[in-house]
C-alpha cells in the first residue's frame, strides 16, 4: 500500500528545538493518532507537515504528500495542496466559521472556487453534504445559530468540500460532550473507510481507542511510544503512556463516601429559566451542603452553567427563588471559570491580581504562601502574566484566588475542560481536597460524565431529552 | 445575504424618529437660551445685520426692538416658535425678512451636495488604503498611514484647509481658492473634510482588518484552498465593513461641526456658512432653522448607516 504522506525528520524550532526530528507516514484507510498533553508539541508538528505554522517558529525536514517532495524549511510549496489534496479540520469550529456567512455558502466555496464547479452545481452538493450529516435544515444558518455538534459538522463539510484525501484533524473535539465526540470519531471514521488518509492530534484517549488505527504518544517533542492503538493503550510500554492512561477518569477510583452531614449552605426551589426561546430547565429544586460535591452533566447547550449562574446570583431566574444560608458574606458564594486566561487581568504580573484582591477584602497576605504550596505552586509564577504560565497552573492560581477568600458554596463551571488529562486530574482531585478540608459545597459542571461519578457525592442531569 | 426582515427595519425607522423629535426640542430650546444669553445688545446686532454696522443707531435698534418685541419675555417667544415648527413654518429671518425654510432650501443643496462629495472622497481614501496597511500590519504604508493619520487628525479643519489653499491654490496654482459655481470650486473644501474622516476611518479599517485576517476563520478559508484574493473578498470585505460603516455613523457629528468651518473658509454658500453668519446678527429664526436641519441630518445619516449595517450583517437580520 502507498503512503498518502510521508513526513522525514520533521522538527519545529523557536530559537530551541520544540519538536524532535520524527518521522511518520500516513497509509489510506489506517489512521494515526498523536496522543500527548498540550505543550508536547504535537499540535507544532501537525502544523509544520500541513504548512500552516505560525509566524516566528521555523521548520526542518521532508515531507512528501501526493508525490510532491516539499522541504518544510522554505514553509512553501503547500498552498496548491490546502483544500485540494490536504484538509484540515479546524479546532473551535465555532470560530473556524464566518460569522457573517450560511453553513450551506461556507460549504459550497469548496466546490466552486477550489474544485471549480459552477454555482448551481456547488451549492447542490453542498447542500447533500449538508443533508448527509444530518443538517438539511442547517443551509442558510449562521454560525451562532448552530449548536457546537452542528458547528462541528459543517466545519467538517466545509474542511473535505475541495476534495482533500489527506485529512488533519487537530484536536477535534476539545470542549465536546461525550456524544459529540462520539459523533465527531464517527465522522472521521467514515472518511477513512472511504480511503481517505487520517492524521489526529488529540489528548483525548477515548477518541483515540475510538479511531483505532496507530498511536504515536508524545511529551516534550519526543515521541516516546508508538505502535497499534490496540496495543498501545491496553499494554503501555512508556511510564509516561501508563500515567497518561491512568489519569483517565474512567479509571480514576471509585466515588467518594458520603459527606459529613452538614447545614445547607444554599437552598433553591421551582426554579426555571428559558434563553433565546429554548426552555433550559424548569421546576428545579436544589440545596447543597456544607463539604458536599455536586456535579452537573448535560449536553452542551443544556443550561448546565446557567444553572450554576443562577445558583450564585449572576443570572436572574425567571421563576423560582435561591435563598443563602444566613450569616455567611456574599463574597464567600464564589466562583471558577472555563477559561482560566479570560479570568484573569492580562496585562499585570499574577502577584499583582493576587496582592488587589487582598487589598479589596482586607485579607491576610501571610496566608498566600501556605496555599502556593498546598496548591503545589511556585511563587517565581507569581511574577508572570498569566499568558506566561500554563493552562493547568493559572487553574491552580485561580483556584488559590477564590481559597483566599475562604469560599463557603464554590461553583467550579467546566474547570479542566481545557487542560489536558494528567492537569485534569491534579485540578479536580486539589479541588475535592480542598472542600474536604475546609468543608466547603462545591458544584462542578462537566460534560465528562465519568468524572463527576468518580468525584461527586451526586449528580444532576440537566436538559438529557434536549438535542445539543 | 438572506432577506431583510421587516421587524428591525421598523425598530430602527421608530427608534431614528423618537430622536428626531429629541433633536428638535434640545435644538429649539438650546439655540433660543444660548443667543438670548450671548453679550451684546441683541437690537443692535439685528439693526446692524439690516442697515449695516455704519448705519445703526440707537434709534433703529429701538425700532428692531419694539418690531420683533425683544422686551418681552422670552418664553412666549419660545412657545410660538414650537407651535410653528408643528406646522412646519420656520418663520422669518429678522434680517433679510424672507422665509427661513426658503433661505435654508437654498443652501441645504450646497452644504448636502458638499457633504456627499466629502464623505464619498473619505470612503474611497481612507478604508481601502485602512485595509491594504491592515494586510500587511507593520509594513511601510502602515507605519506611513499611522504618522499620516495622527497628522491629519491632529490638525484642525481650517488648518488643513489653509493649507491646502497655500499648497494647491497659491503654490500650484490649479484650484480656486474659495469661491462656488463648477466643480472645481467643490475640490478643495470637500478634500478638506474627506482628509479628517478619512483619517479616523482608515485606522479603523485598519484595526477590523488586522483582526480579521488573525481570525481562525480568515486562516480557515486558506486552508479550504481559496486563494488569498478569494479569501479576502469572501471573509475579509464584510467583516470588515460590519465596524467601518457603524464608525462611519458616529463620524458623521465631525462632518458636522466640519461643515460650518470649511464652509465660512471656503466661501461655500451653505448653511454652515448661513449658521455662522446667522450668529453674527443674532437672527434667532435662521439659527434654530439651520441647527435644526442639520441635527435632522445627523438623525437620517445614522439611519442609513443602521440600514447599511442591517444589510451587511446578516446577524443583525437574525436576531
Amino acid at each position: 500500500m502507498n503512503a498518502l504522506l510521508v513526513a522525514e525528520d520533521v522538527a519545529v524550532f523557536s530559537g530551541e528545538r520544540l519538536v524532535q526530528p520524527t518521522t511518520l507516514s500516513l497509509l489510506p484507510g489506517r489512521p494515526l493518532t498523536i496522543l500527548g498533553e498540550s505543550g508536547s508539541g504535537k499540535s507544532l508538528l501537525a502544523q509544520a507537515i500541513m504548512g500552516t505554522l505560525p509566524r516566528g517558529l521555523r521548520a526542518e525536514g521532508v515531507a512528501t504528500i501526493d508525490g510532491r517532495r516539499l522541504p518544510l524549511s522554505s514553509g512553501a510549496g503547500h498552498r496548491p495542496l490546502w483544500g485540494r489534496i490536504l484538509g484540515l479540520l479546524p479546532q473551535e469550529p465555532w470560530l473556524a466559521l464566518d460569522p457573517t456567512m450560511g453553513a450551506r455558502a461556507q460549504v459550497a466555496e469548496g466546490y466552486r472556487h477550489v474544485r471549480g464547479l459552477d454555482a448551481r452545481d456547488a451549492r447542490r452538493r453542498a447542500q447533500a453534504d449538508l443533508d448527509s450529516l444530518g443538517l438539511a435544515m442547517a443551509g442558510s444558518k449562521l454560525p451562532s445559530e448552530l449548536s457546537g455538534g452542528m458547528a462541528q459538522r459543517v466545519a467538517f463539510a466545509a474542511a473535505r468540500a475541495g476534495g482533500a484525501r489527506i485529512l488533519i484533524a487537530d484536536e477535534p473535539t476539545k470542549g465536546l460532550d461525550v456524544m459529540r465526540r462520539d459523533d465527531v470519531a464517527a465522522l472521521l471514521m467514515r472518511e477513512v473507510g472511504e480511503g481517505a488518509g487520517l492524521l489526529t492530534i488529540t489528548h483525548d484517549l477515548a477518541l483515540a481507542r475510538r479511531l483505532g488505527g496507530e498511536v504515536a504518544v508524545m511529551l516534550d517533542g519526543v515521541i516516546v511510544e508508538r505502535g497499534p492503538t490496540e496495543k498501545v493503550l491496553t499494554n503501555p510500554g512508556h511510564e509516561y503512556t501508563r500515567r497518561l492512561i491512568a489519569a483517565d477518569p474512567a479509571v480514576w477510583s471509585g466515588r467518594p463516601g458520603a459527606p459529613a452531614a452538614g447545614a445547607a449552605v444554599l437552598e433553591a426551589a421551582r426554579l426555571g429559566k428559558t434563553r433565546g426561546g429554548h426552555r433550559l430547565f424548569a421546576d428545579r429544586d436544589f440545596s447543597i451542603a456544607r463539604g458536599e460535591i455536586v456535579g452537573i452533566t448535560g449536553p452542551s447547550g443544556s443550561g448546565k452553567s446557567t444553572f450554576g449562574d443562577v445558583l450564585l446570583g449572576l443570572i436572574e431566574p425567571d421563576v423560582g427563588f435561591v435563598r443563602r444560608a444566613a450569616g455567611i458574606a456574599p463574597v464567600r458564594y464564589q466562583k471558577i471559570y472555563q477559561d482560566p486566561p479570560s479570568a484573569f487581568p492580562p496585562r499585570v504580573t499574577l502577584r499583582r491580581a493576587i496582592d488587589d484582591l487582598v487589598r479589596r477584602h482586607g485579607l491576610d497576605a501571610g496566608r498566600i504562601a501556605p496555599l502556593l504550596d498546598r496548591l503545589r505552586l511556585s511563587a517565581a509564577l507569581l511574577d508572570r502574566r498569566p499568558s506566561e504560565v500554563s493552562g493547568g497552573e493559572l487553574q491552580r492560581l485561580a483556584l488559590l484566588r477564590v481559597l483566599l477568600l475562604d469560599p463557603a458554596f464554590l461553583f467550579a463551571d467546566e474547570p479542566t475542560s481545557r487542560l489536558d488529562l494528567i492537569t485534569q486530574q491534579e485540578i479536580v482531585e486539589l479541588l475535592a481536597e480542598v472542600a474536604r478540608e475546609r468543608d466547603c459545597a462545591v458544584l462542578l459542571v462537566s460534560h465528562d460524565t465519568e468524572l463527576v461519578e468518580k468525584v461527586c457525592h451526586r449528580r444532576i442531569r440537566l436538559g438529557e431529552e434536549a438535542p445539543g | 445575504m438572506g432577506p431583510v426582515s421587516r421587524i428591525p427595519v421598523s425598530r430602527i425607522l421608530g427608534y431614528r424618529l423618537f430622536q428626531a423629535l429629541l433633536v428638535a426640542v434640545t435644538v429649539g430650546l438650546l439655540t433660543f437660551v444660548m443667543v438670548r444669553s450671548l453679550p451684546g445688545d441683541m437690537a443692535y446686532r439685528i439693526a446692524a445685520g439690516r442697515y449695516g454696522y455704519d448705519m445703526v443707531s440707537s434709534d433703529a435698534a429701538n425700532a428692531v426692538r419694539a418690531e420683533l418685541g425683544l422686551g418681552g419675555g422670552g418664553a412666549a417667544a419660545l412657545a410660538l416658535w414650537f407651535l410653528d415648527l408643528f406646522r412646519l413654518d420656520f418663520g422669518e429671518s429678522v434680517i433679510s425678512g424672507r422665509p427661513v425654510l426658503e433661505e435654508i432650501r437654498h443652501q441645504l443643496g450646497h452644504t448636502v451636495g458638499l457633504s456627499v462629495a466629502a464623505i464619498l472622497l473619505s470612503v474611497l481614501l481612507g478604508p481601502p488604503l485602512g485595509i491594504a496597511a491592515g494586510l500587511r500590519p507593520g509594513g511601510a504604508l502602515d507605519r506611513g498611514l499611522l504618522v499620516a493619520a495622527s497628522m491629519l487628525r491632529a490638525l484642525p479643519h481650517f488648518v488643513v484647509g489653509l493649507i491646502l489653499i497655500m499648497l494647491v491654490s497659491a503654490g500650484l496654482g490649479i484650484l480656486p481658492a474659495a469661491g462656488h459655481g463648477g466643480t472645481e470650486n467643490l475640490v478643495l473644501p470637500a478634500l478638506t473634510l474627506a482628509l479628517g474622516l478619512g483619517a479616523v476611518s482608515a485606522r479603523v479599517a485598519r484595526d477590523a482588518m488586522v483582526q480579521v485576517a488573525a481570525s481562525p476563520y480568515y486562516a480557515f478559508g486558506r486552508v479550504k484552498g481559496l486563494s488569498e484574493a478569494r479569501v479576502f473578498l469572501r471573509h475579509g470585505l464584510r467583516n470588515v465593513s460590519v465596524p467601518v460603516v457603524t464608525y462611519l455613523g458616529v463620524q458623521f457629528v465631525g462632518l458636522i461641526e466640519g461643515v460650518v468651518v470649511v464652509e465660512s473658509l471656503f466661501a461655500w454658500p451653505g448653511i454652515g456658512h448661513a449658521l455662522v453668519h446667522a450668529i453674527f446678527s443674532r437672527d434667532v429664526p435662521v439659527i434654530q432653522g439651520t441647527a435644526l436641519v442639520m441635527g435632522m441630518m445627523f438623525v437620517l445619516l445614522n439611519a442609513a448607516v443602521d440600514l447599511a449595517c442591517l444589510w451587511l450583517d446578516p446577524r443583525k437580520q437574525a436576531s
